[in-house]
Formats: C-alpha cells, sequence, structure tokens
C-alpha cells in the first residue's frame, strides 16, 4: 500500500541442458520478469551471446499463424471470447493433428469456396451491367456480330449524331443517372467516316457482349445465376458460422496453448548463454523469491544456481507492479493513463481512487444522473470485455454511488428538490422564481477552496516523502525538502496575508488585530513574512522556479470548478424541467386539444433531451474535471511516474490448463 | 417629477441587469479564450496520440490546462450574481 510491490533482482545460472525445465519452471510461476540480456563491450558479460530459441518454437509459430488466421475468419479473438470450461493441455495437444488439422482443412476450404462463388458471381454482376445498355434495343444479342462487311459501333454520346454515311441508327436517349446510348452499323468500307462524326460528339466506346437470343433474357439468366450464387454464398457464411460456434472457443484455446509453447521457447532470445550455459536476469515479488529457488531447485535436482542481486540505486530499472487492496484496483487504470509509479516513490492509487470518486460525486452530485450513471456502468459489463473496460467501469460504479450520496445531501435528484431541505449548502438555483431560499454560492466556493488548500498541501509533503526515500540521494536532497516547505510557507503565507485583509465566511478571521505598518496587521506581517521566506527557500533551490510562484494561486484558485462545473450541471437540470413541465402541465392539460397534446409531446422530448445532454456533460465534467484536478493540480506538486510496468514471464491462462 | 422609490427600483434592476449582462461576459468572453487556447493544443494532441496511443493521458492533460480559464469566468460569474 502507498509504495509499489516490493521486488528483487535475481540471477538464475545453469547448464543448457536444464534450460528448458527451468524455462517450463519459470513459465508456470508466472512471477519473473526478465531483464532482457543486450550483448554488449561488458567483461563480466565476456563470451556471452543471445540464446537461440527452443527447438519447438517454429512448428508452434506456424501452427499460430494457422490458428490466428481461422480467428480472422471467424473474427473471434481470445479477448472476445469467454471462456465456459478449461481444457487440459494433454488433451489439447493429442487433438492437434485430429481435430485442428480437419478444422483448419474444413475452414480453408470453404474460405476457399467462398471467395470462388463471390468471383463468379462478381464476373455475372458485370456481364448484366455490359447487357444493360442494349435492353431497350429490340434487337437480338447475335445480330451485332459475326459480319465481314459491317461494322458495329456501340457506346454512349452527348447528343444524337448526324451519321454522313449509310448507315443504320439505334438511339436510346439517356435519363436519369444514364447517359445516351447509340448504337451504329455502317458498311466496313466507310467505318473511317462514321467514327469520325462520332468522335465529334464525344464517342465513348463499350464492348460488345457475346451470346445469342433477346437482350432481356440473357441479362435475366444472368441475374438467375447470380442469385443461385448468392444462395450458394449464403449457405457457404452459414456453414461457417456454424463451424464458428461450434469450434471457437477450441480455437481460442488452441491459440492460447501454441502461445504459451511459443513464448516459452522464444525465452532464451532474452537470456545470456555460452556454448553449454546460460544465464538468465530478472525480478521477482520479494515475497516470492524463497518460493521460486526452492522451486527451480527442486524441479532440477539441484542443477541450478539462483541467487538474489543487490537492486543498485537507479529505480527506473526496477519493474513496477501495484501493491493496492482490492478497492482500489479500478484506479490503477487512471494512473496508467498518467503514468505508473516509479519504484521508490509514493503510490497515489489508494488517495485517488477515495478522492476522485469525491470529487466526481461533489460536481455532479444529483440521485437521477448517479442512478443512470450506476445502471449504465452495470449495464455496459456485457459489452466491454477486457481489463481496462471494467476497470473503467468499476470505476464509473464507485463515482455514481457517491454521486447519488452526495445527492441526497444537496437534495437534487434530475435538478428537482428532494422532500427535504439540503442537508450541506444548497445548490438549487433560483430558476422560474420558484426557489425561496438562495444557493449558498459563496459557502461552496469556499468549501472547495479549502479542498484545495488541503489537497495541495498533501502533495507537496508527500514530495518530501519522495525525496527522503529516492533511492538515489544526491546532495540536493535536503535543499528540495527545504524547497518544498518553502512553497508551502508561500503558500500559507499568502491565504495569512489575504485572511487579514478580507474577513472571509467557513476560514479564519484574522482582521481585527490592531495595524501595524503599511496597513498590515500582526497577522499580516506574520503572512508577508511567510512569503519571503518561502521565496527565499524556492530561489535557493532553483531560482528559475520563482516564474511558478503564480501558479500557487491559479491552482487553489481551479478548485473552484467542483462547485462551478456542478453548478451549471444544475442549471443545466433546472431550465430543462422548467422549460419542459411548462410545455407539459401548462394550460394545455385543462382542456386538451390537438394543439395542446402536441405541445405536450413536446415538452417530454425538450425533457428527455436535456436530461440526456446533461448525463453525458454530467459524464465528461465530472470524470474529466476530477482527473484534471488529480492530475494537473495534485500529481505536478510530488509525482514523477515513468515506471516500467512489472511482466511476469507466463500467462493468466483463460482456456486451458496444464 | 418621477416617483422617487419608483426611481429606485429602476436602478436596482438595471443594477442586477448589468450584473447578468457582467456575469454574461465573464463566461463568454473566457469560454472563448479557453477555445483559443485549446485550438492548437487539442490538434496537437490528437496528432500525438495518432501517432502514439501511450500519449493519451498526457494529451488530455495538456488539452484541459486551459480550462482554468473558463471556470475562473464561471467563479465570477457566479459570485457577481449571488
Amino acid at each position: 500500500m502507498f509504495q509499489p510491490k516490493r521486488m528483487s533482482r535475481i540471477l538464475i545460472a545453469g547448464s543448457k541442458d536444464q534450460m528448458d525445465t527451468i524455462v517450463r519452471e519459470l513459465y508456470h510461476q508466472h512471477a519473473f520478469h526478465i531483464e532482457d540480456f543486450v550483448e554488449k563491450e561488458d567483461e563480466a558479460y565476456e563470451g556471452f551471446k543471445i540464446g537461440m530459441p527452443l527447438d519447438q518454437a517454429s512448428d508452434a509459430s506456424s501452427e499460430l499463424i494457422k490458428i490466428r488466421s481461422l480467428e480472422n475468419t471467424f473474427e473471434i479473438s481470445p479477448g472476445s471470447v469467454d471462456a465456459t470450461r478449461t481444457q487440459a493441455s494433454t488433451e489439447l495437444k493429442a487433438g492437434v493433428d485430429r481435430t485442428l488439422a480437419a478444422l483448419v482443412e474444413d475452414v480453408e476450404d470453404l474460405t476457399a469456396q467462398r471467395s470462388k462463388v463471390e468471383a463468379q458471381a462478381k464476373a455475372f454482376e458485370a456481364r448484366v451491367n455490359a447487357l444493360e445498355p442494349f435492353a431497350p434495343v429490340s434487337l437480338d444479342m447475335d445480330l451485332y456480330h459475326g459480319y465481314e462487311s459491317v461494322t458495329v459501333f456501340a457506346g454512349y454520346v452527348e447528343s444524337d449524331v448526324e451519321i454522313p454515311v449509310p448507315h443504320e441508327k439505334q438511339y436510346v436517349p439517356g435519363g436519369k443517372g444514364r447517359q445516351n446510348f447509340i448504337i451504329v452499323f455502317v458498311p466496313a468500307s466507310e467505318a473511317e467516316a462514321a467514327d469520325r462524326a462520332l468522335l465529334e460528339a464525344h464517342f465513348q466506346s463499350v464492348p460488345i457482349p457475346d451470346g445469342s437470343g433477346p437482350v432481356s433474357d440473357l441479362i435475366y439468366d444472368a441475374k438467375g445465376k447470380i442469385s443461385q450464387l448468392n444462395e450458394q454464398l449464403e449457405r457457404i457464411e452459414r456453414t461457417l458460422e456454424e463451424k464458428k460456434n461450434e469450434y471457437g472457443e477450441v480455437l481460442v484455446a488452441y491459440d492460447e496453448y501454441f502461445t504459451a509453447i511459443v513464448e516459452q521457447a522464444e525465452a532464451p532470445l532474452r537470456f545470456a548463454t555460452t556454448d553449454d550455459a546460460f544465464v538468465a536476469e530478472g525480478w521477482v515479488p520479494s515475497e516470492k523469491v524463497e518460493g521460486i529457488i526452492a522451486s527451480l531447485t527442486h524441479v532440477t535436482g539441484g542443477k541450478v544456481y539462483v541467487t538474489e542481486l543487490e537492486v543498485g540505486d537507479d529505480a527506473k530499472d526496477v519493474p513496477v507492479e501495484y501493491d493496492n487492496p482490492r478497492f482500489s484496483h479500478p484506479t490503477e487504470l487512471l494512473m496508467d493513463i498518467y503514468a505508473r509509479p516509479r519504484y521508490d516513490e509514493f503510490d497515489p492509487t489508494l488517495l485517488v481512487s477515495i478522492v476522485f470518486p469525491i470529487f466526481f460525486g461533489l460536481i455532479l452530485g444529483d440521485v437521477g444522473y448517479g442512478l443512470v450513471l450506476l445502471a449504465m456502468s452495470l449495464g455496459l459489463r456485457k459489452f466491454i470485455k477486457g481489463e481496462a473496460g471494467r476497470q473503467l467501469l468499476d470505476t464509473l460504479r464507485n463515482s455514481s454511488i457517491v454521486s447519488c450520496i452526495f445527492g441526497v445531501l444537496f437534495s437534487e435528484c434530475f435538478g428537482f428538490a428532494l422532500p427535504w431541505q439540503s442537508i450541506i449548502y444548497s445548490r438549487h438555483l433560483n430558476i422560474g422564481g420558484e426557489a425561496i431560499h438562495h444557493p449558498m454560492v459563496v459557502e461552496l466556493l469556499i468549501v472547495s477552496v479549502w479542498i484545495g488548500i488541503l489537497h495541495i498541501t498533501l502533495g507537496r509533503l508527500l514530495h518530501v516523502w519522495n525525496i527522503r526515500h529516492a533511492m538515489y540521494q544526491d546532495s540536493h536532497a535536503t535543499k528540495k525538502v527545504l524547497e518544498q516547505f518553502g512553497w508551502l510557507s508561500t503558500m500559507w503565507g499568502i491565504i495569512i496575508a489575504v485572511w487579514s485583509i478580507f474577513p472571509i465566511p467557513l476560514m479564519l478571521d484574522l482582521t481585527g488585530f490592531p495595524p501595524v505598518a503599511m496597513g498590515l496587521n500582526a497577522a499580516g506581517i506574520v503572512g508577508v513574512v511567510l512569503i519571503l521566506l518561502g521565496i527565499v527557500l524556492i530561489g535557493q533551490e532553483s531560482p528559475l522556479e520563482l516564474m511558478e510562484i503564480p501558479t500557487i494561486i491559479s491552482h487553489v484558485l481551479s478548485y473552484t470548478r467542483l462547485v462551478a462545473v456542478g453548478l451549471s450541471s444544475v442549471a443545466i437540470a433546472m431550465v430543462t424541467n422548467y422549460i419542459a413541465l411548462d410545455l407539459i402541465i401548462g394550460p394545455q392539460l385543462e382542456s386538451l386539444t390537438i394543439v395542446g397534446v402536441v405541445i405536450v409531446l413536446m415538452g417530454i422530448v425538450v425533457l428527455l433531451l436535456g436530461h440526456l445532454l446533461n448525463v453525458a456533460l454530467g459524464l465528461i465534467g465530472g470524470g474529466l474535471h476530477s482527473i484534471r484536478l488529480h492530475y494537473v493540480e495534485f500529481f505536478t506538486k510530488f509525482y514523477n511516474g515513468g515506471g516500467k510496468k512489472y511482466m511476469p514471464f507466463g500467462m493468466r491462462r483463460k482456456f486451458t490448463e496444464e | 417629477m418621477a416617483d422617487p422609490v419608483m426611481t429606485l427600483e429602476m436602478v436596482e434592476a438595471s443594477q442586477m441587469g448589468m450584473k447578468a449582462v457582467g456575469a454574461g461576459l465573464a463566461v463568454g468572453l473566457t469560454g472563448v479564450g479557453t477555445g483559443v487556447a485549446e485550438l492548437g493544443i487539442g490538434a496537437a494532441a490528437v496528432g500525438a496520440t495518432a501517432e502514439n496511443k501511450d500519449m493519451f493521458g498526457l494529451a488530455l492533460l495538456f488539452t484541459v490546462i486551459p480550462e482554468t480559464i473558463v471556470i475562473f469566468g464561471l467563479v465570477v460569474a457566479l459570485l457577481l450574481l449571488f
């Protein structure tokens, strides 16, 4: 909690004939984060080379390619299929030649047939397209070819053409989407003159399709063939669909099975090897070191050397695995979007997982919208698969529950008041002139500023913690700690100075002291001293940082968005209700006429659309603004990020078991 | 001669109106300011995210930084009105 999982660096050395066993055991343990070996000019690694993949790699890879192509045909992937049962690896291995080979053959056959039929259908469609212009001309198709002394021109023209030679002509004027079509028969000897005349009218020749008999019959035949082919195509698609339903899960199980084999076989590519031995370096969670060493010694019968190495002082080398209670697991997504924490720094995931929903609830603060979002977060579970989606929905669920709680406190439900007065400061606006009491905007704003002051103070203190716990302690550490206190001192100095000048509700009133100098009273002087002290402390670490001093004020005031964005969503809801209820109830319901019914319907539409818009805005506003307050205002005070993700060698099996 | 009570009411009403105008200007102009500021950042952020999906978090962060301007406008408007 509050820090990533503790890691230990271990080194495994053994002879090459044990490599297979060791790799299999490491894969099974699913805890060893391999540090890739890079060939380098280092004396300690002289003579070491990157290893070669194990024998089974190439076979398994080619099987995997086949499986993936089938998955493509079926449009499935291991991520999109739910496991109903797990299959034993031995069973799968036995079925490779039978089940899998047969399936691959069947499906390849079907897809080949499918593309053949599709190509045929395309050809007939092209024929129909070629024949169609000839349809309006009442000539049989065989009259168009087979002449020795007559030339036939067929094609599109811009307008009717006068042919200056003896000829026979069929002109079909174009219509909607069709061009003018012309067919001209001329003696072969006069063809050149006819051609010239046609060209002047921008004649575009079309090929004359072969065939005999009336054109309409030919088109009818071709269309019949197309529908036959389409039926065939549908049959093939149906068979494929059946295959997909029957074998889809087996297929992804095979995918997983072979992926495991390939990953194991390719592991030596990440090891340092000599002709007879190999060395693997990597990370395991400290609590698992003993277990790993014991199990490796056990499977190899003691023919392996495993030792724990020094961790070193560069935190960026250490892979980072979150160590949080289950409750804050979903929030790790929000952390990863920004950056994974570095190994030696404070992991704020738990804080974010508590504060984020509170901010969200404070902004949305409406029972109705909260329930809508809650329903959404539960309903979308069916459609959104995968780890990240789940985490997002869980975060949304927590946030909407807190929204409901704040809705009860604010006494709000879709912008209407609940049957009680708001328990904390009211956000009910005076829209439509019905509300008796005013919203307590000033109080709310001050509360939000308080939240900001405390949140930022916490952030600065966490920075001090980070400096003290850094793995690499440079000589500037003390200066950096003093700088953080400088920031705090400046911020609180400003706050005290403000308190000494203006009386602000809900905050300390320090205006009562007698004035001392320059219109400042004793408290004001304390404030100014704190500011000056802070500036000195910030400047001693880096004078450039002094530029950032105005952000103290803007960051604290930025927290007022908690109230401002919330109030705007209340305003939208209340305006929607005001307009819609006016339309729905108004005078219409007293004496219902046709127009009245239409107006009532319009009112309902306005009500639905308005609240739909407000739910979307509430989701975006509540989510984005809360996370932004964390990312920009909170994290910039202490958080570095940039940790490497801990990716243990092995896999979480979903469809198979060893 | 105008009734003095009437005049006072009129003055109050017009003050209220001016406040409302001021509040509107505060939100409207800061909104424009935020929009102009986010214009460039947003375009660059979308580009960067298209190149590298990992940039999304940082891109979002950069894009919403000018949002503070309009929030200040909103706060000023709220303080004016209530």
